[in-house]
This record gives C-alpha cells, structure tokens and sequence, in this order.
C-alpha cells in the first residue's frame, strides 16, 4: 500500500487542525529527537512509534527510534512492573530491582543521546535518565500506563528517576501524580490509514471471516485484546455466555502476545479450557503485523466489546470507534474519555451490565448506528493520529521554554 | 464605506494549548471549593473556556467542566444548573470569577444535607494549559478582506482574539472590536461585535455572525474557503520542504 502523504491526512481532519501542525512544524525544521521504548512489535505504543515517525520526519524534524535489550529476566521484571503500576498485588524483589536497573545502564553505555530532545516511552527504559548528565538534551518521560492506583513500592521506585525529568506526559488526568516535573497531558491515538483502520471492501472483510471458519449467519461480538488478565477474557467469555441465553450471537476473542508480555499463554491455554466446546465463541490467536485482519474483524463486528479491568488508554476502542462501530466497554483507564455514555458508546461495570447492553443494542440496531456514527466523529475530532502529532509538536516547543504559560512562536 | 482601508491590519494570531495536570484533585465538593480557592487562575480558565475552543460536532449539556462534574459525577443536578448559568461574560478577570463560584458552591453547602462522593476514577482533576501563540500568514486592510480571512482562519484563531482577548485586555472588548474600531473608525460595528453573546453559540456560528455585522449583511465573495485553504495548505507544505 502506498504511504499516506501529509496532504492524505489534510483530506480527512479539519483543515484549520491541519494548518496548526504545519506552522508548528516550521518552527522546529531540523530539531531531533530520539523515541526510546522497549519493543519494536506488539502493543499500542510500538505501533504508534511505527506510523508516527514517517510523519514527524516528513515535516523536517528529525525523528529517531531506538528500542532497548534486555534478556528473558529484565522482561518479566517489567512484566511485573507493568502489573504493579496497574494496581495488580506484585512482589519485587531487591534482585528484581538491580536486573531492571543493570539492563537500562548496559542500555545506556551503548545508545548516544546527542539529540535535542529525548523521548523516553513507559518504565521499562525509564532508568536510562541517568545518561542525562552527559547529554544535552531536555528529557521527557512518556507513560502510557494507566498508574491511577499503582503499587506504591514500585510507583515510589519509578519516581527517583521520573523526577530527573524535564517533563512527563500522562494520557489521562487519573493517571498523574503531584511530581516535582511538568505532567502535560496527550492523549493517544490512531492512525486512519494505517493497515489496521483504513477501509475495507465487502470483499475483503469476507476473506478474513472465510479464513477464520467465521460465518456470517449470526451477528458478531468482538473484543480485540491481548492475551492478559487485564483485558479480561474470562469475563468476555462469561458475557457471551449470558447474552447467547437470550439472543442467539457469536462472539470473536482475537489478539495476540507481545515480546514483552511472558504471562500471555497462560491466559490464551485458561481461555480455551473455559471455551472448549462453545462454537460459536471464537479465540483467535493472532501473529504479530495482523492488523488487516483485526481491521476486517472489528469492520464484521455489529457491537465491539472492550471488557478491561485496567486499561492504559484503549486504543482498540478508538479503532472500532473510528469504524463508527457502537461499543460497549468498561469504565476503566481512558475508555470514558472516549466512550461517552449513550453519546459515542455504553459504558459498563460489570459483566452483568456488559451481557444487558449486547442485548439491547441487539434488539435495536438504529440506536447502535447512531452510537457509532458519533463515536466516529469523536475520534475524528480527537483521537487521530494527527491530533496525536500536534500536541508532540507542542511539548517540543514546551521543553524549549520552561516555566512559561504563553511561549510566542 | 466598508471598502475603507486601514491605518494598520489586523494581523491574524491562532493559538494552541498543551494540557497540563496539576495533580490536585477533589473527591467531593468541599475538598472542590478548597482547592478552588487557592488553584492557578490558569486552571480556573481552562475549565470555564476549552470547551469553546475545541470543535464539537454536537453541543453538550455544561458550558463548563466545572458545571459537568457536579451535574454527571455529583449528580447535585441544582447546583449544576447555577455553575452552567454563570454569565462568563460579565467578568474581566478570573479572581470575580473564582469568588462567583466559590460563593454558589459555598451557598449550597450550606444547605447540603449530605457531600455526595465521586466514585473512584471519578474525582475532579483540575488541569491547567500551556498556550502557544504564532502568526499565521492572514493580514487584513478592508473589512471585505477581514471578513474573508475570518471565514479562513482556525477557531483557534477565533478564540485567541474572542476569548483571550478578553482578559487579555481587562475589558468587554475584543481584538476584532479594537481593531475595527481604533483603525477602520466603525464605532457602531466594533459596538455590534462586542454584544454578541459567544457562550451560546458554536464557534462557526460567532464568526458567520461577526462576518455578517461587518459585510453588514452582504454574502461573502471571493474565493471560496476551501480554495483558499489548498492554497494556504501549499505555501505552508512548500516552506517545509
């Protein structure tokens, strides 16, 4: 497929939104700016790095990613780390603590920060601070974690390095802390031409459900989540089994693991033990780069279910959101900055709660297209890649000028 | 004659906004007046303003966060409609407007029978912002060219010289006023622009309404706005390259 253009995005978002990035860009031609994070597939934030950058880049800044090493140990510390910040009962231990803290020094002996701006995404690199004395460069840590109620033994950790900072950025209100560092806020976001939101033909959303063994004769639920406690899947699988009582449905459960998540098995093998036997509820495991077919199956869905326990922001919901599917999701993480209840989506709280909206959007199809229709207005408004760039722009010019509530440009 | 030209023109500004978190939040509505009290005035003008500044398919039921909070998450419905009701426009400058909300919120305390707590993720955040103001490449002489441009620039650009303004100034006017006024002498029409009521309208329906008072009721010639933005699009993309 052709890489979309600048000018592609001028034809989909409001053109004063458009003109905003394209004055802001010219104040920064030529800076740069290195992305750090911790892995190059899977998961929201190394997807958002993939389409973001190009753009970045296009508008004469100089963008680029670095992904750090670590071994098997330093990954489930992580593992461990991200659970913690979601408010899971973790213990770590001193050892934990020193491999975290050894793997981001060997990072930090082999990467140069010689950029003008370094922009360090979520915990796993978030020790690499410590190579700030030899740079200088304005550091900004980027959480894209929802650390609204973290373990306060590793939020605590975590802060004797955020602190050396020059600024963080949170993706929702809930999720920041009093920090002696700015905490501007910038929601994520999707991009529309990307394999996994751009149109489909009939044909081609055909293909995948035929691929899939998925018929069409009954209407579709889907939740496309990873394989991880958090997102819930039993709690999926206890919905269908409440809503098929009533309305006879298939449901979709498709997502993958990524190279940073060691527990994903364990939940997919869980899932399919509670399932065995149900035909009609689908578990797709998905390789990486599959994002047609997520495209495809969200596009086939007549409701898209989000049934999180945690959640960072909920980039999938802004994708079915912005396919002008209605969703139901839980009131968790970013999900009520997007699903506006009875506006743009249904907001939930239970599994009880999630299994009584299938059915009533079930039973009435006008007002399930109206929610979608709106949802992606939303998105377009708010959540779209573009969006997303403007406000980098912004903190990029905010780094430049500490302590300054109106910086002239 | 609105084809009068002016002494000076009236260079179009847009301006943009970073959201910051301050970390201060409020569970219920005494912790809420407390931090009221003593929060950024920053803070107290993101909250009664953003909404105005975003684009919005469809108007919601609050002019303001603080409005919303109490209405949705409170569910304290009467004061939520006195927080929406407060006329923006009667103030100058945030500290009356801090002791307006700070004196309804402290009334209805008064009489509460129970403080209602927000459920958990629900508390209020208070955020504050960042602005950023930059030239854009619109430059008017004649009313005729200032209502074209109007009808061009972003509703950034609207709010900046709308709302801004008015605290910028310390005074009932705006940016369009002044300069229509100071440059062009059309007292009346700076009068007219400075009546109208924006807090009641959509961002495109304030600047149809100021292009209307200043072509005084001419329809709009010229290029169409589309065009004119392929071409400002162009300029812009070929500075970059």
């Amino acid at each position: 497929m052709k890489k979309p253009t600048l000018k592609d995005y001028a034809k989909i978002i409001r053109p004063q939104n458009f003109e905003e990035i394209l004055i802001l860009a010219e104040k920064l031609k030529g800076k740069s700016v290195k992305m750090v994070n911790s892995t190059a597939v899977g998961g929201g934030v190394a997807e958002m790095l993939h389409r973001v950058i190009p753009l970045f880049n296009d508008l004469g800044l100089n963008v680029t990613w670095e992904v750090i090493k670590g071994s098997g140990a330093f990954f489930n510390v992580t593992k461990a780390f991200h659970n913690a910040l979601h408010g899971k009962n973790t213990t770590i231990s001193k050892e934990m603590l020193k491999v975290y803290e050894q793997t981001n020094e060997e990072n930090a002996k082999n990467m140069t920060f010689d950029e003008d701006i370094i922009l360090i995404h979520d915990p796993q690199p978030a020790a690499l601070i410590s190579a700030k004395a030899k740079s200088n460069a304005k550091w900004a840590w980027r959480c894209h974690i929802d650390t609204s109620q973290p373990n306060q033994q590793v939020w605590d950790f975590l802060t004797q390095y955020i602190d050396k900072y020059d600024a963080s950025i949170f993706s929702a209100p809930s999720f920041a802390k009093e920090l002696p560092i700015p905490q501007y806020m910038i929601y994520p976001a999707i991009d529309p031409f990307a394999e996994k939101n751009r149109e489909l033909s009939k044909q081609e959303v055909e293909s995948v459900l035929s691929k899939f063994k998925i018929k069409t004769d009954k209407p579709i639920v889907t939740q496309v989540s990873r394989f991880d406690y958090l997102k819930d899947p039993i709690g999926v699988f206890e919905t269908y089994q409440l809503v098929k009582k009533h309305y006879d449905c298939q449901f979709i459960y498709a997502g993958g693991t990524a190279s940073d998540d060691p527990e994903g098995n364990q939940v997919l093998n869980e899932l399919r033990d509670r399932a065995e036997g149900e035909k009609d509820f689908h578990i797709l495991l998905l390789p990486p780069f599959s994002d047609f077919d997520i495209n495809a199956l969200q596009r086939a869905s007549a409701i898209v279910l989000q049934k999180s326990l945690r959640e960072g922001f909920g980039l999938t919901v802004t994708e079915a959101l912005w396919k002008a599917r209605p969703v139901i999701a839980t009131a968790v993480g970013g999900i009520p900055l997007q699903v506006i209840n009875n506006f743009t989506g249904i907001l939930v709280h239970s599994v009880e709660g999630a299994a009584y909206q299938i059915r009533y959007l079930l039973n009435n199809p006008e007002v399930a297209k109206r929610l979608g229709e709106f949802g992606r207005e939303h998105v377009r408004e708010k959540f779209l890649l573009t969006r997303n760039i403007r406000n980098y722009l912004l903190l990029f010019l905010a780094l430049a000028h500490p302590n300054e509530n109106v910086i002239e440009i | 004659m609105i084809t009068k030209r002016a002494d000076n023109p009236f260079c179009f500004f847009t301006s943009s906004m970073l959201v910051e978190i301050t970390g201060k939040k409020a569970h219920h509505l005494k912790e809420f007046v407390q931090i009221l009290k003593t929060i950024d005035e920053s803070s107290i003008f993101f909250h009664i303003h953003h909404a105005f500044r975003e684009y919005s398919f469809a108007s919601g039921e609050y002019s303001n966060d603080f409005a919303r909070w109490v209405g949705e998450d409170l569910e304290e419905a009467t004061l939520a409609e006195r927080l929406a009701a407060i006329n923006v426009a009667d103030f100058t400058d945030i500290a009356s407007l801090r002791a307006k909300l700070v004196e309804i919120i402290e009334n209805h305390l008064m009489n509460a029978i129970e403080i209602r707590k927000a459920a958990p993720g629900r508390e209020f955040y208070f955020l504050r912002s960042t602005g950023f103001v930059s030239p854009t490449p619109y430059e008017a002489w004649t009313l005729p060219e200032f209502a074209k441009d109007l009808n061009c620039v972003g509703m950034r650009s609207i709010y900046f010289h709308f709302f801004d303004a008015r605290l910028r100034l310390g005074h009932h006017t705006n940016d369009f006023s002044n300069w229509i006024r100071d440059s062009l002498g059309e007292h009346e029409m700076a009068d007219k622009i400075e009546k109208l009521d924006p807090y009641f309208m959509t961002m495109d329906q304030l600047k149809n309404k100021i292009i209307s008072i200043c072509l005084r009721g001419k329809k709009l010639g010229g290029y169409p706005a589309a065009n004119r933005w392929k071409r400002i699009i162009k300029i812009l993309l070929e500075k970059l390259k």
